[in-house]
């Protein structure tokens, strides 16, 4: 059996100053070569368990820890953080605010130029992480000129240059687009099978980690609520959907068609459909409802018979002496529309958007609200009917309470007190943050921040709301909230609804026409399943399908979009069978 | 720094840092002593040459030298109105050249006028503070934030933690900028008009941009405290710096042209008064 490299019995923190403990009796032992998966909801005390491991808990994150830590036959209280740093890497979600170096280079020497290696040895490494991690030919480019991935990748060398042997890694992929977010689960997935590393992972992607992991553990308020296998843990959805995790759609899908053997890849779940081996005891029940999917865009529900309310023609951009970054793109959004704008970093989604309220005009090209050119209309005057929301709630919140935050907007456009006011009052309820009205919004949760900004900018009543990346940092469970919350504005309030995103799960819920760029240009458009059918366009834009999506087109060649659907299909192909049969 | 350090592989961005850094202080110094136009514009020249030979994007500092060339502009008639300093090789600096209120204007012209003298001393002023800025922008440009650390922990009773604050600092440069300009296009994006109401109006609607500025700023420095912590920062005296520098030939050139010219210019000025009005 192999040793236990970390072993945690009992542990309790509480921050500094907080009465709340942000660990309650957490009990883990993780053995050498092991990838271990911690899942749960923001706030769980899931990065707390993180620095605690590396000894930044309670050494520089002051607090009062009880219970037994050991890490590598080390107790990281009476180490120290930085003597723990060549024992246990720790990588965070936001690579800019952990790379140092003026190149890749320097970036990944400056863990083993701390530690005083000498300049041979640094070298040495160096080279070891920067091959590795598949960086050669980046080693002297600036990080921050780097894409996402490549950004965390460099960060991830520069801890793999301090050879630890475990590697903790913090919501690596929260800030990274589909292409980012394949590159760094390639690069963990080697660090633990071919390099042998230890892996704890914290992670939100539970697609991508249902292959990776050896155990998978649930936390919900500091504590473990769920643990074991993959299998073991993802065959309790009820238990999973309470606490806000989302279950994987290809499990999913294994569970409601009562599979022997759970699912985890599109693979196993064809072989299991084929092979007969789940229960046909579902036949003959009702249509399979999906309650998770209010938007769900089963039939079209096309608006595109009226005029547009928004038009982008021919539009041509480019940063000061940067790339061009819009390059003739066009795009046409009809009253009440639910739109996704898809495509990798880069691509030009934000700077199209931008340009919808006026930050920024096109040196070619035009802009038209309800028909009408726009391209001399100042922001200021815009914004009270192109709402625009920010991907970072902290950088759009100025005011010192949540109840002034609302009003922030309004007062600015000039709307009447009265009914400023009212929209206020109810925005407040609607939203869920009414009993925060008088506190500053720092103090609130980040999902409860990104309702609040995106409430500020709802509180103008403008017909169209575009809101760019709204669930980024997110956990499942608050991502839904804020989906639902424009969903309802669109539905109840018929405001037009412009989302950016990378999330494709989001996509197939709530979107009602998916458009991707690519280039600068809008390569296609369509519903969520016509953009999901077209591999080459999803090629183009670097983007990935869900996996039900595959699953469905491999069994059926169509293509479906939630577990709920595709169990049904696969009850409706079975039935007809059976009436073939009986003929 | 105006424009950020980009790294290239070009003859100048490969120089050893503190080649570069003789370069700069010697060519700050030159334009402080040379009072004399023609000399200040040969040294321009040759500070740009070498911009040049760093690749330096020009085009960037369009902004800038509009501004100062404004400035400046400025400068150099209100020198040439009030100021008529000895020109050694000038014979006659009293000269009017022109008057601010012309000849042509009635009952009030001609009245200030603009001497020779005063205003080859603006435009000598206004060139030495184009010159300064753009050896320092050029040294900014080719030289990493690490280098200069580099040459800062090399100086006696410098610890690498005061030199690793400097390169941190830099950093948060731009990330400031950057930040900056997203809420001042959320605040637009929530109707703030910058461009209208008075003075006061227009600090008010900057200054409310200051505490979320602030807010995120610590926020970063507290994850990057972390982040380094993570990384050993601190767990040796002994920090490795890498890239141990050796001088070539051509940091040794210029060394040598740095410093000869600032010696031969110290002693021309001093003996032949060579540089001077």
């Amino acid at each position: 059996m192999e040793p236990k490299i970390v072993s945690l019995k009992d542990v309790t923190f509480s921050y500094k100053g907080s009465k709340r403990q942000a660990l309650r009796g957490v009990s883990l032992d993780v053995k050498e070569g092991e990838c271990v998966a911690i899942l749960g909801p923001t706030g769980a005390g899931k990065s707390t368990l993180a620095c605690v491991i590396n000894g930044t808990v309670p050494r520089f994150i002051e607090g009062k820890l009880t219970g037994d830590v050991v890490v590598d036959g080390q107790i990281p209280n009476n180490v120290g953080t930085a003597q723990m740093a060549s024992r246990v890497g720790l990588v965070f979600g936001d690579p800019d605010t952990q790379l140092f170096g003026m190149t890749v280079e320097e970036d990944v020497a400056f863990g083993p130029a701390n530690l005083g290696f000498d300049y041979e040895t640094i070298m040495e490494r160096i080279t070891r992480a920067i091959e590795d991690m598949r960086l050669q030919g980046l080693e002297q480019r600036a990080p921050h000129r780097l894409s996402g991935g490549q950004k965390q990748a460099t960060a991830i060398a520069g801890v793999y240059a301090m050879l630890p042997k475990i590697m903790v890694l913090d919501e690596p992929t929260s800030m990274l687009d589909p292409e980012g977010k394949a590159r760094v689960f390639s690069i963990i997935r080697d660090l633990n099978k071919s390099f042998g590393m230890t892996i704890i992972l914290i992670e939100q992607e539970v697609d991508d980690i249902l292959e990776l992991a050896d155990r998978v553990f649930v936390m919900k308020s500091g504590e473990f609520v769920l643990g074991g296998t993959p299998e073991e843990v993802f065959a309790a959805v009820d238990e999973l959907k309470e606490v806000g995790i989302r279950v994987p759609s290809i499990v999913e899908f294994g569970n409601l068609i009562g599979a022997d053997k759970t699912p985890f890849s599109v693979e196993e779940a064809v072989s299991t459909v084929k092979s007969g081996a789940w229960n046909k005891a579902i036949v003959g029940d009702a249509p399979i409802e999906d309650r998770a999917a209010p938007g769900l865009s089963v039939g079209s529900e096309s608006t595109q018979d009226t005029a547009p309310i928004l038009e982008a023609v021919d539009l041509e951009f480019r940063y000061p002496l940067g790339v061009k970054a819009l390059d003739g793109a066009s795009l046409e959004v009809y009253p009440g529309e639910f739109v996704a704008i898809v495509g990798q970093n880069g691509a030009g989604k934000t700077t199209l958007t931008r340009h919808f309220n006026g930050l920024l005009r096109p040196s070619a090209g035009d802009i038209r609200l309800f028909g009408k050119s726009v391209l001399n209309e100042p922001t200021a005057s815009l914004c009270a009917t192109v709402g625009y929301v920010f991907q970072n709630p902290d950088e759009q919140l100025f005011c010192d309470t949540v109840e002034d935050e609302l009003r922030f907007g309004p007062m600015n456009i000039g709307m009447d007190k009265d009914r400023m006011e009212e929209s206020v009052r109810d925005i407040l309820l609607d939203i869920g943050l009414d009993k925060y009205r008088q506190v500053w919004p720092r103090y609130l949760t980040k999902g409860e921040r990104q309702r609040l900004a995106l409430a500020s900018v709802v509180a103008m009543e403008p017909e169209i709301l575009i809101v760019d990346e709204p669930t980024t940092g997110l956990d499942w469970l608050e991502s839904l909230q804020i989906l639902d919350y424009l969903e309802r504005l669109r539905k109840e309030k018929g405001k037009t609804i412009l989302i950016i995103t990378h999330d494709m799960n989001i996509v197939s819920l709530y979107a009602k026409r998916v458009v991707v760029m690519a280039n600068g240009r809008v390569v296609g458009e369509g519903t969520p399943r016509e953009v999901f059918s077209q591999p080459k366009l999803m090629e183009l834009a670097y983007l990935r399908r869900p996996q039900i999506a595959d699953l469905s087109d491999t069994l059926w060649g169509e293509v479906l979009l939630t577990p709920h659907e595709a169990a049904d299909r696969l009850k409706r192909s079975s039935s007809t069978n059976r009436e073939v049969a009986g003929k | 720094m105006i424009v950020e350090y980009e790294s290239k592989q070009t003859p100048i961005h490969r120089l050893d840092p503190r080649a570069k850094f003789m370069w700069v202080v010697a060519t700050i110094i030159i334009s402080i002593i040379w009072t004399d136009p023609v000399y200040l514009f040969g040294l321009g020249v040759f500070t740009v040459i070498i911009g040049f030979m760093g690749d330096f994007p020009w085009p960037k500092m369009k902004g800038t030298f509009m501004f100062l060339l404004i400035v400046t502009a400025i400068i150099t008639l209100i020198q040439g109105a009030t100021y008529l300093p000895k020109v050694v090789w000038l014979a006659n600096p009293e000269r009017v050249a022109f008057y601010l209120i012309p000849r042509w204007i009635p009952v009030i012209g001609p009245a200030w006028p603009l001497r020779i003298g005063g205003l080859i001393y603006g435009i000598c002023m206004a060139l030495k503070v184009f010159v300064v800025l753009i050896a320092i922008s050029v040294f900014g440009y080719v030289t990493s934030p690490s280098e200069v650390v580099q040459i800062i922990v090399r100086l006696p009773f410098v610890s690498y933690k005061s030199g690793f604050v400097v390169s941190a600092a830099s950093k948060f440069v731009p990330v400031i900028q950057m930040q900056l300009a997203t809420l001042r296009d959320a605040e637009r994006s929530k109707g703030v008009d910058f461009d209208s109401g008075s003075f006061t109006e227009k600090v008010k609607k900057t200054t409310s941009m200051l505490v979320p500025l602030f807010a995120n700023a610590l926020s970063m420095a507290d994850t990057m405290a972390l982040a380094m912590e993570s990384r050993a920062f601190g767990y040796s005296k002994n920090f490795t710096l890498i890239r141990p520098y050796q001088m070539q030939a051509s940091d040794w050139l210029m060394v040598v042209f740095s410093v000869g010219g600032l010696v031969a210019s110290i002693v021309c000025l001093a003996v032949f008064k060579l540089g001077a009005l």
